[in-house]
């Protein structure tokens, strides 16, 4: 626990930790959507191929 | 998205078994794409995760034994990969494949649900706590289970409605390749 304590204390308070960590969630599902869209993008580009 | 990748990475398993069952490439193709969908979803657990312990613990990776755990079944799953890849012969690809599969998948017990309990952590539930390595159930409140468990459902099944695009592609392929 002390280890967990310290590692919080020296994490700098940055923009992400402003205003709660409203930001730090967003930018986690930003992450996800994006890496899920790539894969989908992906998929198309195969379809299209098929498609010729 | 480390439950919605188990689920799915059992999903593959159970295709692979069924592979090996009946030599079906149908069932090849379905292991793969729940192989790929799942690899996919640890990844972006894990580069989440990363951030998140940017700011949480200050570094974005703290050699925390579930980090590496987690690591090193992504890279077991990435050999799953490669070793498809370097194949030519669809039926040995399958059934080589297959077999690997099922093997990486009981990787998962040591790396993912065994070590982690036996090591202290900086996650939640480490050693000598109840319940899951990731979460500690007991801990989460009331209003952050309604969150979790839908978005655990919620993720899973668009893992899977992806997957299912991802088949039909490959059925295609293969239709028009004269393989199926």
């Amino acid at each position: 626990m002390l280890t967990l304590l310290q590692a919080q204390q020296a994490a700098p308070q940055s923009i992400m930790l402003q205003n709660g960590k409203i930001f730090l969630v967003m930018s986690v599902v930003c992450i996800v959507l994006i890496g899920l869209f790539i894969y989908v993008a992906s998929i198309d580009k195969k379809i299209k191929q098929l498609e010729k | 998205m480390w439950f919605g990748m188990m689920i799915l990475l059992f999903v593959s398993l159970v295709y692979s078994i069924k592979y090996l069952r009946s030599s079906s490439l149908v069932h090849d193709v379905y292991a793969q794409a729940y192989a790929a969908m799942g690899l996919i979803f640890g990844v972006l657990g894990i580069i989440t995760g990363a951030l998140w312990a940017n700011f949480q613990w200050g570094s974005p990776w703290v050699g925390d034994p579930k980090q590496n755990g987690a690591a090193i079944a992504l890279l077991i799953y990435f050999a799953y990969f490669v070793l498809r890849g370097s194949l030519v012969d669809a039926e040995k690809k399958a059934r080589l494949s297959a077999v690997y599969n099922i093997f990486s998948f009981f990787m998962l017990f040591p790396t993912l649900w065994i070590l982690p309990r036996l090591t202290e952590s900086l996650h939640p539930g480490g050693q000598g706590s109840e319940g899951n390595p990731g979460i500690n159930g007991k801990d989460m409140s009331a209003n952050m289970r309604t969150v979790f468990y839908p978005a655990v459902i919620g993720w899973t099944l668009l893992g899977v409605w992806i997957t299912t695009l991802k088949i039909r592609v490959q059925m295609m392929q293969l239709k028009k390749e004269g393989i199926l």
